[in-house]
């Protein structure tokens, strides 16, 4: 005879076997059904992603630098939004900078994956309406303005940290952006 | 052999280290969701728009800004100083539980991006926790399928890891290591400049990170004293890379479910024998 505890039990049970499962298909990032399960069914970040510094390690720090438009023909120079600064002797037990680092090392990966499918007949341009490239330009767009400016442009680069191997790079330019 | 009570409780104590930590740094960088920071929720809403526009979760939409997450942040480390006074087999123990996960999952509606293998980890303690102590629940099988299942997914994230990096080819060159650590972002100078002038030690950290992670769950039916290795192995491993990366909150979180391993290791090894 059933009774509320084995109903509970077994809706535990089922609730573990299946998040379980979910867990084990999404470790294929790039399939289709991963995919789905992420944007669709795991609305709170539930199904883990254990993949940890693979298949790519991430060997970039990643820049956020942005530049206002003094007129027609000149800009200003570039400034960099202070996100990539070394840690402190502390940071074994207390590093809350890693949040900012990782935010923005999430929405540049994010930014750069879903480049290819933003691709229209003009370009890039719908990529300015994705949510990654939205969160980069409100940072910047409100960072200080040392002089009246109304059109602000951003550029993500990344350089290879301490030992300097390989040469920064670009990784977007934007346009001027009206601010 | 450590009672299932006392595992489940150590688990707690261990997370709620880890949780207040984390809690506390995203109080410290508590302008990252002002109207003008990084998660501004001016912008974060338009996910939540896309996909549920009248989504029931709305009403706690309002909380999503430097006030209302500085509160839910301070509740938060209120109920994980109250746990200490409440156990989890106590019903006001099981409450504070499931008001903490609530906490969690409210906050990661705005954290998608930024948060870690850590708070997922936290989150899925935290909820298995919940359910598997329903103080009406009679028995002992749901605290035990609850380790079970936080033991399983500490195992399945150290072999997916593991399996990840071997099929990387920058891993099987062993330079990822030395890569990763000449970052600002996960690395230290030190650390970068030891490994570019000792290729031979970036060898040895990155088949050593990759054979173990692969190889973790055998701490699951090894003999105890064997599984040990694997366990002592996991905990240097989380120790040096909040040292030498800054990952202090993986060390709270993946070492508070090193009791359910141990737990059921011996689970095992006294069905076996």
């Amino acid at each position: 005879m059933f009774t509320i505890n084995t109903i509970y039990e077994s809706a535990v049970t089922l609730i573990f076997g299946i998040w379980f499962l979910l867990t084990i298909l999404c470790q294929f990032r790039d399939t289709r059904m991963s995919a789905f399960i992420r944007n669709t069914i795991d609305i709170f970040g539930l199904i883990p992603l254990w993949t940890f510094f693979a298949p790519n390690p991430g060997k970039s720090d990643y820049h956020l630098l942005y530049r206002d438009k003094i007129d027609e023909q000149t800009n200003g120079e570039w400034l960099e939004v202070d996100i990539t600064e070394e840690r402190s002797f502390w940071s074994w037990c207390w590093n809350p900078e890693k949040r900012d680092k990782k935010i923005l090392s999430d929405v540049i990966q994010n930014l750069v994956s879903s480049i290819p499918y933003y691709k229209s007949a003009n370009g890039y341009d719908l990529l300015m309406f994705s949510m990654p490239y939205l969160i980069v330009l409100h940072a910047v767009s409100h960072c200080d303005c040392k002089r009246p400016s109304t059109q602000r442009q951003f550029m993500l680069a990344e350089t290879s940290g301490y030992l300097q191997e390989t040469s920064p790079a670009v990784i977007l330019l934007s346009v001027f952006h009206q601010i | 052999m450590i009672s299932l009570i006392e595992t489940n409780q150590i688990i707690l104590l261990l997370l709620g280290v880890g949780l207040f930590i984390s809690t506390m740094e995203y109080m410290k960088k508590i302008q990252i969701f002002s109207p003008t920071g990084l998660l501004s929720w001016n912008v974060m809403q338009i996910r939540w728009e896309k996909s549920s526009p009248d989504s029931f979760l709305k009403p706690l939409f309002n909380l999503f800004n430097e006030k209302g997450l500085a509160i839910i942040f301070g509740l938060r480390c209120l109920i994980i100083f109250a746990l200490l006074f409440f156990p989890l087999e106590t019903t006001y123990g099981w409450i504070l539980v499931g008001l903490l996960g609530l906490s969690l999952l409210a906050s990661s509606m705005i954290t998608f991006y930024g948060s870690d293998g850590s708070d997922q980890m936290n989150m899925l303690i935290i909820i298995t926790l919940f359910l598997c102590h329903f103080p009406l629940a009679q028995g002992s099988y749901l605290a035990t399928l609850g380790l079970w299942f936080i033991g399983l997914q500490t195992c399945l994230s150290y072999t997916v890891a593991g399996i990840a990096k071997l099929a990387s080819a920058e891993w099987r060159a062993s330079t990822a290591i030395k890569d990763v650590f000449s970052t600002r972002t996960y690395g230290s100078r030190w650390a970068a400049v030891f490994l570019k002038k000792h290729p031979a030690v970036n060898v040895f950290l990155c088949w050593n990170v990759m054979i173990m992670e692969t190889l973790f769950p055998l701490c699951l039916i090894l003999p105890f004293n064997y599984a040990l290795v694997f366990i002592i192995w996991g905990f240097l491993f989380h120790l040096l890379t909040a040292v030498i990366m800054g990952l202090n909150s993986f060390f709270w979180s993946f070492i508070a479910t090193y009791p359910a391993l141990f737990y059921i290791n011996h689970q095992i090894q006294w069905h076996l024998f």
